[in-house]
């Protein structure tokens, strides 16, 4: 078995879920994503955030809204739309009930009452 | 000391330094071809240029003077290039891009345990023209030198191989940035075959259907060639387009299958970014061939004295020790694992080769059927009424013919151009028109039996000959100005008279056996017609000539038609008759073969009825020409009637027993039984006469043995007789004598 395929599956799978945890905060910068997943010890390049943002807008999950910037021109600032967020909450309960089975499955295994 | 220039990025005036904006607009570029199939590509490389322009501006604002090299640099490192995108699936620790494969492409050029597959590179370091085959050498682990030698050897075909190399394989040297430098790769993913021609294309920046086309039209012309273009015997190719005629070298073949075998597939993102990279055009190859060639006389000379010194260390060392080591012999498994590739390269190669063949012949033969179809096309006129007949032939040919020759070639230069999906109402529509011909077909030749329904009533004519009392006749063409219509393609039997006449050759020719002793010859002209009348009308049309000169019968060469009257099946049936003991010959002058029929049971039932009946017409007659007694005429021949059938004059047997039926053959059989046994009989009563005529003789002989016998024996006591008397005689004179001398 290929383990870092397998890992680029696992990373690739939640990757998605993890940005729309974080614009689901609220109102949010890319780079600010980036420095959030960083904080949490995810790390990510801005090169592939920027086509994942773009996709996830034209599947209408997230919207943009230009804000104007102190300096420069205007920056473009991502929010979720009401799709976006039932998208999300389907996400999560999904993501919860993996992740309790994946925790129940790597726990050292319990005696069994049959055995 | 760093040029400087100033730029307005997304909105954003930015100093930056020469060298880093080249790397900036390089580092676009790739992204650009990385998110090149993606639907978002503009919006996605526009938030990315904005967010490297905040980024910059950020370092201004800190003080930077302008952006370095450096910079830009990290600014790019921090985004990420193309190849770590997918290497890392954009998740991993952005502290280890700095190490990732990426940027230490040197450091793995040849060595077999990285994950990379190995790759041929042109060998910088030991290069004596431009390095291939000591890259080649190194790739394969073999001696450099063996590599050269049998680059020499193959001269003929490696020199074009060894430029082609030369610009395509990157050198050791290369340095990846950004994924920019192009490198020649088989593109696996739009491939048909190998995916040469769609890296080729890549590499060259050229539509990937220029070079499909480039390798495959030498294939099919060689195809072509194979068969000298004897795929249509039926019909003559007069001045067919000269390419068929061009000369193939297999070179198209065989590039294919050597680029095939080495140039590697782009697998990963990397590979398939470099595949596009940067432009290759007519200086850049320049220049790489300037920068190789400079120094190649310096490298030439270093290179022959290492050979020569290596030579002289050799020799010392063979004629001091004979044990010593034999170099390290070529790794055996890089060998053979490319053997093994080399095979079923060449194996899938030849498979491929195969079906394209096939393909081409039915396309081909396809082809074919719609020339001719075409080409029939201005003889519709002497066929087709006007209206329905022509729309429906029209339709036919339109939907029957040329609907799926268009659609098949469709469909190959759409897999060849690397458009795989068809679309639905196109391939809908091919086939819909195709299955609407199959609603004409019939129409077409109900409407066109009808029209030739009717056969008029033929009248058999005679035609007297000036001159019956012939011991030889020749039936010939008579030489007619032939309207020469310069076309490729001609269809037997119709021939051009001028444009709106044809000649159709619908004549045939019966022989059979002339009841007195003169030639004599007889035609029937017949058409057929949608009703009665039109046939009796158009058999009257029928204008056929014949003139007698000298010893030569001169024929038309056929049934002029034209496009008011149209063709309806008018034919001329001639009969000649040819007395016993008299010679005739049908020539090829003028004509194509005509269509001489001679049966034999007609020419056997002449003998008895007679070819010329009172009356002067008998029905059956002239119709019997078809019959299932064929006999094995030869066109362009002598022939001499004798009283049991016509025969060749120069002797040679025709073989007419092919079709005779099993019970005439026992019949024949029991005859030949017969006459033996009769001969046999024959031969016993003779011999039985001559025995007892021999007795009779013997008796004879006998006979006059005896008395012979007797008159010597009384012939001799005779004579014996006289000789005692004479004895006597003496006796008498010897006593007389010595009685008077006493």
């Amino acid at each position: 078995m290929d383990i870092q395929n397998t890992q680029s599956q696992m990373r690739k799978g939640v990757l998605e879920f993890c940005i729309l945890s974080i614009i689901n905060r609220g109102e949010v910068y890319p780079s600010d994503i980036i420095d959030q997943m960083k904080a949490a010890n995810l790390h990510i390049l801005e090169g592939t955030l920027y086509p994942l943002l773009t996709r996830l807008k034209n599947a209408g999950l997230l919207n943009y809204r230009w804000v104007e910037s102190v300096s420069g021109p205007p920056r473009k600032y991502f929010v979720m739309t009401d799709a976006g967020k039932e998208a999300f909450s389907v996400l999560l309960q999904t993501w919860n009930d993996m992740a309790n089975a994946v925790s129940l499955l790597t726990q050292p295994q319990t005696p069994n009452t049959e055995a | 000391m760093k040029k400087v220039i100033n730029i307005n990025f997304q909105g954003r005036i930015l100093p930056i330094e020469e060298a880093s904006y080249e790397t900036l607009k390089q580092y676009i570029e790739s992204l650009r071809q990385y998110f090149d199939a993606e639907e978002g590509r503009d919006e996605i490389i526009n938030d990315i240029e904005c967010r490297i322009a905040e980024l910059c501006d950020d370092r201004l604002k800190k003080g930077a003077v302008c952006i370095t090299e450096d910079d830009m640099r990290l600014i790019i490192e921090s985004i990420g290039r193309p190849a770590d995108f997918e290497a890392q699936d954009g998740f991993e620790a952005t502290t280890s891009a700095n190490a990732s494969n990426a940027s230490n492409a040197k450091q793995d050029q040849f060595s077999d345990n990285n994950e990379n597959p190995k790759r041929l590179y042109r060998d910088e370091q030991n290069k004596v023209i431009g390095g291939v085959c000591a890259g080649i050498a190194n790739y394969l682990k073999l001696d450099p030198l063996l590599v050269r030698v049998l680059w020499i050897l193959l001269f003929g075909i490696s020199f074009f191989a060894y430029v082609l190399l030369w610009i395509a394989v990157p050198n050791t040297s290369t340095k990846q940035i950004g994924g920019a430098k192009k490198r020649l790769f088989r593109d696996i993913d739009t491939k048909v075959i190998g995916g040469v021609c769609a890296g080729l294309s890549k590499y060259f920046g050229v539509r990937v259907i220029y070079i499909r086309l480039l390798f495959l039209v030498p294939t099919i012309l060689l195809v072509f060639n194979w068969n000298h273009f004897h795929l249509f015997q039926f019909w003559e190719f007069d001045d067919f387009p000269n390419f068929i005629e061009l000369t193939f070298s297999p070179s198209a073949v065989f590039i294919y299958i050597v680029l095939w075998l080495v140039l590697p597939e782009a697998k990963t993102t990397a590979d398939k970014l470099e595949m596009r990279g940067e432009k290759v055009d007519i200086n850049s190859i320049k220049n790489t061939i300037q920068t190789d060639m400079e120094g190649f006389g310096k490298r030439a000379q270093t290179w022959g004295s290492n050979m020569y010194n290596k030579n002289k260390i050799n020799e010392s060392q063979s004629t001091t020790t004979a044990s010593s080591v034999a170099p390290e012999p070529p790794q055996p498994k890089g060998c053979l694992h490319f053997a093994g590739r080399t095979l079923t390269i060449l194996f899938k190669a030849f498979v491929y080769f195969v079906l394209g063949i096939i393909t081409i012949s039915i396309l081909a033969a396809l082809f074919g059927f719609g020339i001719v179809a075409t080409g029939l096309l201005p003889l519709r006129r002497f066929i087709l009424e006007d209206g329905a007949h022509n729309w429906y032939a029209y339709a036919i040919i339109v939907f029957f013919i040329w609907v799926p020759v268009v659609g098949i070639v469709t469909a190959i230069i759409r897999k060849i151009a690397g458009i795989k999906k068809a679309n639905v109402w196109v391939r809908g529509g091919f086939w819909s028109l195709w299955a609407l011909s199959w609603i004409f077909i019939p129409l077409f030749f109900a409407k066109l039996t009808k029209s030739f329904s009717k056969q008029n009533d033929p009248q058999e004519q005679a035609y007297t000959l000036p001159n019956a009392k012939l011991n030889y006749l020749e039936v010939s063409a008579q030489p007619k100005l032939k309207y020469y219509n310069h076309t490729w393609l001609k269809i037997e039997p119709f021939t051009y008279l001028d444009q709106d006449t044809v000649y159709v050759r619908n004549l045939r020719i019966r022989i059979v056996k002339a009841a007195a002793d003169s030639f004599e010859v007889k035609y029937v002209r017949i058409s057929n017609g949608k009703t009665l009348q039109e046939a009796e009308r158009l058999a009257s049309l029928i204008n056929f000539d014949l003139q007698q000169k000298d010893s030569t019968l001169f024929l038309d060469k056929g049934i002029a038609i034209n496009k008011t009257d149209k063709f309806r099946n008018q034919h001329v049936i001639m009969t000649l008759a040819v007395p016993v003991g008299k010679r005739f010959k049908i020539t090829n002058k003028g004509w194509a073969q005509v269509n001489v029929r001679v049966n034999k049971k007609g020419w056997r039932s002449e003998t008895n009825s007679g070819f010329i009946i009172n009356d002067g017409f008998d029905g059956d007659d002239w119709e019997r020409n078809v019959d299932t007694e064929a006999f094995d005429y030869d066109h362009d021949v002598e022939y001499i009637m004798t009283p049991t059938g016509l025969e060749r004059v120069d002797g040679v047997k025709t073989s007419n027993n092919d079709n005779e039926d099993p019970e005439q053959l026992k019949s024949r059989l029991e005859e030949l039984k017969r006459e033996k046994e009769k001969i046999e009989n024959d031969l016993k009563k003779t011999w039985e006469q001559k025995q007892k005529e021999a007795d009779e003789i013997k008796k004879q002989l006998d006979k006059t043995k005896d008395t012979l016998k007797r008159n010597s024996t009384k012939a001799v006591s005779k004579v014996s007789d006289t000789v005692k008397t004479i004895a006597a005689g003496f006796d008498a004179i010897r006593l007389l004598v010595s009685r008077f001398q006493s």
